[in-house]
């Protein structure tokens, strides 16, 4: 077969897409060539996702044309999407949990003999596929057991399974250690040489450079402009996303630090969190670095008494605190914004009021336990203005956010009280370049206001350009603690990758 | 302990909803013996006929129900369901109509309510719960229906003895190779369904929606046809059932199959099924019906009354979804 590059292989011309209440997508022009990999900008809720799910077949188009190698296509579902050689990883986790990876990959395409599924079969080329992504991992586990960056690393197997000669990755790289980030990128350089057209959705834009060759940016529904990555520099690419310039990425504000306010003492709460020392003091950020899987969001979660304590103590304010419940925790002026938005930050199903009421009904309803809706709908108002989320009213599903917007309610709702402790887990994690700033914005709010902010990312720059202090992570110990000033990529690496040594007996 | 004796146990414990229906083995083995040995009669042939036999059809109304509930749903139909069938084949027959005749008609007739509920579960998106009560409410308004609000006459008396004994062995007083048939249908129906459930794509697609619907359309599942395939099992059991017990009756009762599909979601869930979808085994099932008729045949043997039998059954209902609850968050700890 003669691989031809640089040919256009999908054009979307004058796509629009409304949901009751938006207009996701209006007149909007998309072009996609041969060997490329395209990047698709815009800032939360620009609508990126719903057009790739047009492409994939998910959303069918309210107008529009929509050619894919030349032919014309009509309304398209997942299969027949699929059939014409478009594959799609999805934002948010697609996995059967209780299946195998392997039935997860040949899920709607098993393969049989006769009527008997063919389980060998389908597992051996699983295999191959994982061993392609040089992910070692057995294709008969269950997927509900991995980890969430494996979780990930098996979505985009399957969607290289297909064979596709399009490929949609809408972030795929969010929940991914760096090594695996790796081995996607190396891959993708190798689709890119076979042919394959790559449309690639993120909002962790250093990473760009790496593989991408053009970008088309949206902002709210509608196309703005494409163009050859190297043409533009960084902050062009986000002033036409965002519709202005972003002067500071990371703003950083000094303040006086004052008395200690939290102090966590020998926690240890199972094999990720051991012997954790750390205290916060007022007017700083304290960053926490790490490897995905350091123990970081187990710590955050002993301390709010989500996971059960094996030991050690909690000082709030010089006072000691028992939390055996997060409600203890809330009560105790300790608040959490959950790593995972769908599984513990957010009821999708309610709507952004309900959400972001849910943790203050202590102070939304009057002394009888009724709320008081009047509270309740300034309340939810304050939180919207405040973190600039981007929905036509407070009634709309959680759910039906872009993922950005849903992070912004799960840390809105937090912020909506007065604590003394706010403890922040990737909470910038697939939000766009402004929205970013908005919430570096609102941690140096409470850091002024004198409130402890603990801030666990796995983004290296923004915990250097935002922390105080960095406290570093490993294997659920606490392996360095530095300066956030002058500090280096590799000084925190160093110590992120220090873990202990396989002879050192356990005690 | 021992390395080799470990494995293929863990091999075994490796398969999905395997742990369930194997402690639902375990604990009907322990039952058996327990009741033995206070009453030896537990333990003789006939005693051990006559518990196949009355296991049979709650094994039939778990598969069905099994079906169902993998995919996250319920069928509370299906008692009702078996009552129509049973109303419907006993009408006809005591007017003299033949036998598979009746058959055909009865089953043609819970299939038509197995595709209704399907098709409202899996297209119009309505909740199970309720669908599925608005069609019991049909089925059991149908049985009443069918003989003018009165159970039927003697189905011997419309198609004469001989038709209506052949009937009636057929599905329950009959014996092969010294076994009720009641059984070997219900076993020959458990090898097939288990075989379609496990080895086939469509029991794949089953699995795939009660884990997670969207994953599942979105990987070109086609979930309305899948959905009212379960329900259609559920059916096609149902009406079995419903046949087995007009041939024990003789006749058909109004009643028939009350409270049936509850007897097959606890057969279901004390065998390991998840009513939360997404796992189960059908031997699973297939233990939890035995575990259940062992149950109330021992508390009958050593004279409880039904009172303290059903009060018996709640107990060990919740009991083994708060052992499966349990292992399972155990589990998860470990992993963390
Ligand atoms: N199923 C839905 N129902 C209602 N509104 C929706 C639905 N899906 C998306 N929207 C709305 O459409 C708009 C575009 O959303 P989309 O998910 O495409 O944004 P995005 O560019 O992918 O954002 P992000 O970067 O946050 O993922 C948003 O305003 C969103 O609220
Ligand atoms: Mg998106």
């Amino acid at each position: 077969m003669v691989k031809k590059m640089n040919e256009t292989i999908v054009l979307l011309e004058h796509i629009s897409k409304s949901f009751p209440g938006v207009k996701a997508l209006d007149n909007v022009h998309f072009e996609l060539r041969s060997g490329e990999v395209m990047a698709l900008l815009g800032e939360n809720g620009a609508g990126k996702s719903t057009l790739m799910k047009i492409l994939s077949g998910v959303y069918t188009r309210d107008e529009g044309n929509m050619q894919i190698f030349g032919k014309e296509c009509g309304n398209l579902t997942p299969k027949q999407a699929q059939e014409m050689g478009v594959a799609i990883i999805h934002q948010e986790l697609n996995m059967c949990r209780h299946l195998s990876i392997a039935e997860n990959i040949f899920l709607g395409r098993e393969k049989r003999k006769g009527i008997v599924l063919s389980d060998q079969e389908m597992e051996n080329e699983a295999k191959a596929v994982l061993d392609e992504l040089k992910i070692d991992l057995d294709p008969r586990q269950v997927v509900g057991d991995l980890p969430v960056s494996k979780q990930q690393m098996v979505e985009i197997a399957k969607a290289l399974s297909f064979k596709a000669k399009i490929l949609i990755m809408d972030e795929p790289t969010s929940a991914l250690t760096a090594k695996e980030i790796d081995d996607l990128f190396r891959i993708i350089k190798d689709l890119k040489a076979k042919g394959c057209g790559i449309v690639y959705i993120s909002h962790r834009l250093e990473e760009l450079q790496h593989i991408v060759d053009r970008v088309t940016i949206m902002r709210d529904g509608q196309y703005i402009t494409d163009m050859n990555f190297k043409d533009a520099t960084m902050d062009e690419i986000i002033a036409y996303m965002v519709g202005r310039e972003i002067k500071e990425k990371f703003p950083h504000v000094e303040c006086e630090k004052g008395k200690k306010v939290f102090e966590v003492k020998n926690l240890n709460a199972g094999r990720l969190v051991r012997d954790v020392n750390f205290s916060l003091y007022e007017g700083e950020i304290v960053g926490f670095a790490g490897l995905m899987g350091a123990g970081r969001t187990e710590t955050t979660r002993a301390i709010f008494g989500i996971d059960p304590k094996d030991s050690g103590e909690i000082i709030l304010d010089g006072k000691q605190v028992v939390i055996h419940k997060p409600e203890d925790a809330i009560q105790a002026g300790i608040v959490l914004a959950p790593e995972d938005r769908k599984k513990d930050g957010l009821c999708t199903k309610l709507s952004i009021r309900h959400n972001i009421a849910l943790p203050n009904l202590d102070l939304i309803c009057n002394k009888l336990g009724v709320i008081r809706n009047k509270k309740e709908e300034e309340m939810c108002q304050q939180a919207v203005e405040n973190l600039k989320i981007k929905t036509p009213d407070v009634e709309v599903l959680a759910g039906n956010l872009s993922g950005g917007n849903q992070q912004k309610v799960v840390v809105g709702k937090w912020l909506a009280r007065n604590s003394r402790v706010v403890i922040f887990d990737e909470p910038t994690r697939g939000i766009d370049v402004a929205a970013k700033v908005e919430i570096y914005h609102l941690m140096n709010d409470l850091k002024k206001r004198g409130i402890a902010v603990m801030f666990v990312s796995s983004e290296m720059p923004e915990v250097m350009g935002i922390a105080d202090r960095i406290i570093v992570m490993c294997d659920g110990r606490i392996t360095g603690e530095l300066g956030a000033k002058g500090v280096t990529q590799n000084e925190i690496l160093a110590r992120a990758t220090q873990f202990e040594k396989k002879i050192a007996a356990k005690g | 302990m021992n390395q080799t004796k470990q494995n293929p146990l863990k091999k075994l414990l490796s398969i999905r909803g395997m742990g369930g229906a194997l402690t639902a083995f375990v604990g009907l083995i322990i039952i058996y013996i327990v009741f033995g040995i206070i009453n030896p009669t537990v333990y003789s042939g006939q005693n051990i006929m006559n518990l196949l036999r009355s296991m049979s059809k709650y094994l039939l109304i778990g598969i069905g129900q099994s079906y169902v509930l993998i995919t996250g749903n319920i069928d509370l139909s299906i008692g009702s369901m078996a009552g129509m069938s049973a109303m419907i084949s006993a009408t006809m027959m005591a007017n003299g109509v033949h036998p598979v005749a009746a058959i055909a008609v009865s089953m043609a007739s819970c299939l038509v309510i197995g595709v209704m509920n399907g098709i409202m579960v899996g297209k119009f998106k309505l909740p199970p719960f309720i669908a599925t009560l608005g069609t019991m409410f049909v089925a059991r308004g149908v049985a009443y229906m069918v003989n003018g609000n009165r159970n039927t006459e003697a189905i011997s008396s419309g198609i004469g003895k001989e038709a209506a004994d052949g009937f009636q062995n057929f599905f329950y007083y009959g014996k092969t190779f010294g076994v009720y048939n009641t059984f070997w249908i219900a076993l020959v129906l458990f090898a097939v369904f288990f075989f379609l459930l496990s080895k086939t794509r469509t029991g794949r697609h089953i699995y795939a929606i009660g884990s997670n619907v969207e994953a599942a359309k979105l990987s070109g599942v086609n979930v309305v046809a899948t959905t009212t395939k379960t329900y259609l099992v559920s059916a096609f059991c149902a009406c079995v059932v419903g046949l087995i017990l007009c041939g024990q009756a003789n006749m058909g009762n109004m009643e028939a199959g009350n409270m049936y599909e509850m007897y097959g979601v606890a057969a279901g869930v004390i065998g390991g099924v998840s009513p939360l979808g997404g796992t189960g085994l059908l031997l699973g099932t297939l233990a939890g019906s035995a575990v259940w008729q062992t149950l109330e045949n021992g508390l009958n043997m050593i004279g409880a009354q039904v009172g303290i039998q059903r009060l018996i059954i709640g107990i060990i209902v919740v009991c083994a979804v708060m052992l499966d609850v349990v292992v399972r968050s155990g589990m998860f700890k470990k992993k963390k």
